[in-house]
């Protein structure tokens, strides 16, 4: 039904595009190809990723429709190819109106690193925060238009497919902890959100670009990308201690109402976001709560601030969630506050460019700082040498303090 | 000249008044006249020169360039070994008098392919603003527009440089005329009024006959000879001059950049939605 219904409402979009619309442009051909080593430096120089890419964007565009198709392949050493479509999406362009059908990256908000009122696109964390952010957005399949008006945008966004955050597979280096009293069982028979028109997503944007501030606001109905672990405890009935564990991953609606600005200040560019949540589900370790998650609405929000020092660009950010009518059960902290620090300067006419990048996690003493040093070799062919350093014993960041690594990209654009 | 001799003449004077009174004190009313005049006709000689300087880069300034323009610009980086890099864009811009507004799209490296950039600068002398859209990240971020001495691509032109810069930024004097390949030229040369901007002066030659600036001069902070922009070729485009092709060396670092513009198009009704979010996140 919804597959009819999705197919319907792609044919009524492209037989109402003007007649005379035609692909008048020649295919263009680009993207890139790379070599990604990574080594861990905590084992002996164990190899932590040894990954080649090739990247194409293959694209054709006329007077009022075009079309992006973005398919990728990854080749590793120690697991399976994998080839998938980051995007492929049809545009179809009226006078004020923009429509883009497909899988799709949508990204919104001002934050950098971080991801406050960008919840549209999910997310690829089967390496973390490592990978570029192009590789870590996923493509959603989606239904996007947007409407114009001087310098405003409305944006409207329909997903009647939902796609959860992918997360690092069993004996990844970067499967978050998990502590569990015993070893648990995991029922996935709940995990499944059925495509339908009753489960599907909803987003609205509008923004404003003028010379006194950008500003963006913007709001959703949708599913969790993150699954809350229900769990079902057997215990002992003389003891009482739990003997068995089986946790129920599922995915929950929640509402989204936000914004973010950014606004020049004499050298100095302002940014702002923050968004709030509605129904979103934590773990507990509350007794009383039968499957150890709890409902709560929540802010997170950012703080930052741009300028630039003897030709030395630096960004910082100040950024934090709190959970509303928390309760001290709650596996989260209250408040959890992180900064982002970031320089680069570029030296030799930017063939040279030194970077450092670093989130500093305040409740856990942790940090994440990734120097990192690319050399434009020749147009269009990079050499980027960098380091991953985890500081800490827990946390968001320390929680991979065994995973420090060094690492070399070798990347041909075309 | 005139200065040293006025000097001679007031030490001389300072001296003659010790030894004789009568003849001293019309010495000094002589020397008293001779110096107010020759400074009132050098200071009014050189305010002239100033009066002149700033008409002509008034004038300059204000040369009918249209209201808008499109084209593709092809940049040649060119190192003291004579290696090259090429960067292609395709810009448009809009001019209502108040605001020129100002839009790029980077064609090649295949790198920065797809990168947008917008700049809009007001005649008021308010600080422009700025937006960049790169298509790895998706997002079109506001920059500071603080960086106007950055160079440009890695090419020998500062965001400044490729701007049109207002004539009262600066004070301006015509220091002579000249003649280079036939084309008779006013030298004006142009001080700025802010104390740390990055040149300590230009020297420009603008022609007389179209007032195009067939050639500039750039000093660095301390003085010294660091670029010289000529122009190499240059047309009357849809009934107005335009500059078609530019190069800037730079003397000290031995570091060439031409810029050549191609597929020049004036007047053509740009709309202003050219220069929005849409335009920068659709391209080209």
């Amino acid at each position: 039904m919804l597959k009819k219904f999705i197919f319907i409402s792609f044919i009524t979009a492209i037989f109402t595009v003007p007649s005379y619309t035609q692909f008048g442009d020649e295919l263009r051909i680009g993207g890139y190809a790379r070599n990604y080593t990574g080594v861990l430096t905590s084992e002996g120089g164990e190899l932590s990723i040894l990954q080649n890419t090739l990247n194409i964007n293959l694209s054709k565009r006329g007077d009022n429709i075009a079309f992006r198709v973005n398919p990728y392949f990854y080749q590793y050493f120690d697991n399976e190819p994998e080839i998938g479509l980051r995007e492929a999406y049809l545009d179809i362009y009226f006078d004020n109106i923009d429509l883009r059908v497909g899988r799709q990256q949508i990204i919104w908000g001002k934050a950098d690193g971080v991801f406050i009122t960008d919840v549209v696109s999910p997310k690829d964390m089967r390496e973390f925060l490592l990978p570029d952010f192009e590789e870590i957005r996923m493509g959603v399949t989606s239904v996007k238009a947007n409407y114009y008006f001087g310098m405003n945008t409305v944006e409207a966004v329909w997903a009647p497919v939902f796609t959860a955050t992918k997360m690092p597979g069993e004996g990844s280096i970067w499967r978050p902890e998990m502590d569990f009293p015993v070893p648990p069982q995991f029922d996935h028979s709940l995990s499944d959100v059925k495509p339908s028109v009753e489960n599907s997503e909803i987003f609205l944007r509008y923004s404003l670009m003028s010379p006194s501030a950008d500003l963006e606001f913007v709001g959703g109905y949708f599913w969790y990308d993150d699954p809350a672990l229900h769990m079902e405890r057997e215990l002992d009935p003389a003891t009482g201690n739990i003997t068995g564990l089986t946790v129920s991953p599922q995915y929950h609606r929640v509402s989204m109402a936000g914004g973010s600005f950014s606004k020049p200040v004499g050298r100095f560019v302002l940014r702002g976001e923050g968004g709030y949540y509605s129904g979103r589900y934590f773990q507990t370790t509350d007794p009383a709560v039968p499957d150890a998650v709890v409902k709560k609405n929540y802010l997170h929000y950012m703080a930052g601030i741009d300028f630039t020092i003897g030709g030395v660009n630096l960004s910082s950010q100040f950024i934090q969630e709190y959970i509303l009518d928390y309760d001290a059960h709650i596996q989260n902290d209250e408040f959890e506050t992180t900064m982002t620090f970031m320089a680069n300067k570029d030296f030799f006419r930017e063939k040279l460019r030194l970077e450092l990048f670093a989130y500093t996690g305040f409740n856990n003493e942790d940090a994440l700082i990734r120097p990192k040093i690319t050399w434009d070799f020749a147009d269009a062919f990079e050499v980027l040498g960098g380091a991953n350093i985890f500081i800490g014993e827990e946390g968001r960041f320390g929680q991979y303090s065994d995973n420090d690594m060094v690492y070399i990209k070798l990347k041909y654009s075309f | 000249m005139k200065t040293n001799n006025l000097n001679a003449g007031n030490t001389n004077c300072k001296d003659a008044g010790l030894a004789y009174a009568e003849p001293g004190v019309i010495n000094k009313i002589f020397l008293l006249a001779t110096l107010m005049f020759s400074l009132g006709l050098l200071s009014s000689q050189n305010a002239l020169a100033q009066r002149i300087g700033q008409e002509i880069m008034e004038k300059v300034y204000h040369n009918p360039s249209g209201d808008d323009m499109q084209g593709d610009l092809t940049m040649t980086l060119i190192n003291r070994q004579g290696e090259r890099r090429v960067r292609e864009l395709r810009q448009y811009i809009k001019d209502d008098g108040e605001v020129e507004k100002r839009i790029m799209f980077f064609l090649s490296p295949a790198d920065v392919k797809g990168t947008s950039f917008m700049n809009w600068s007001y005649t008021d002398g308010s600080d422009d603003d700025q937006w960049i859209y790169l298509p790895a990240l998706k997002r079109i971020r506001r920059i500071s527009s603080d960086g106007k001495s950055d160079y440009f691509m890695g090419s020998d032109f500062t965001y400044d440089d490729l701007g049109e810069r207002h004539p009262d930024e600066d004070n301006h004097e015509l220091t002579g005329e000249e003649t280079i390949d036939g084309r008779e030229c006013w030298v004006v040369e142009s001080t700025p009024k802010e104390s740390d901007y990055m040149y300590s002066k230009t020297v420009t030659w603008v022609m007389k006959d179209n007032l195009l600036g067939l050639k500039r001069e750039f000093y660095d902070e301390r003085g010294r000879h660091l670029k010289t922009l000529q122009i190499k070729d240059y047309d009357q485009i849809d009934g107005f001059w335009t500059i078609l092709e530019t190069e800037m060396k730079n003397v000290q670092r031995e570091h060439t950049t031409n810029m050549k513009f191609t597929n020049i198009s004036i007047n053509q009704g740009l709309a202003d939605r050219m220069f929005t979010e849409r335009s920068m996140m659709q391209g080209i």
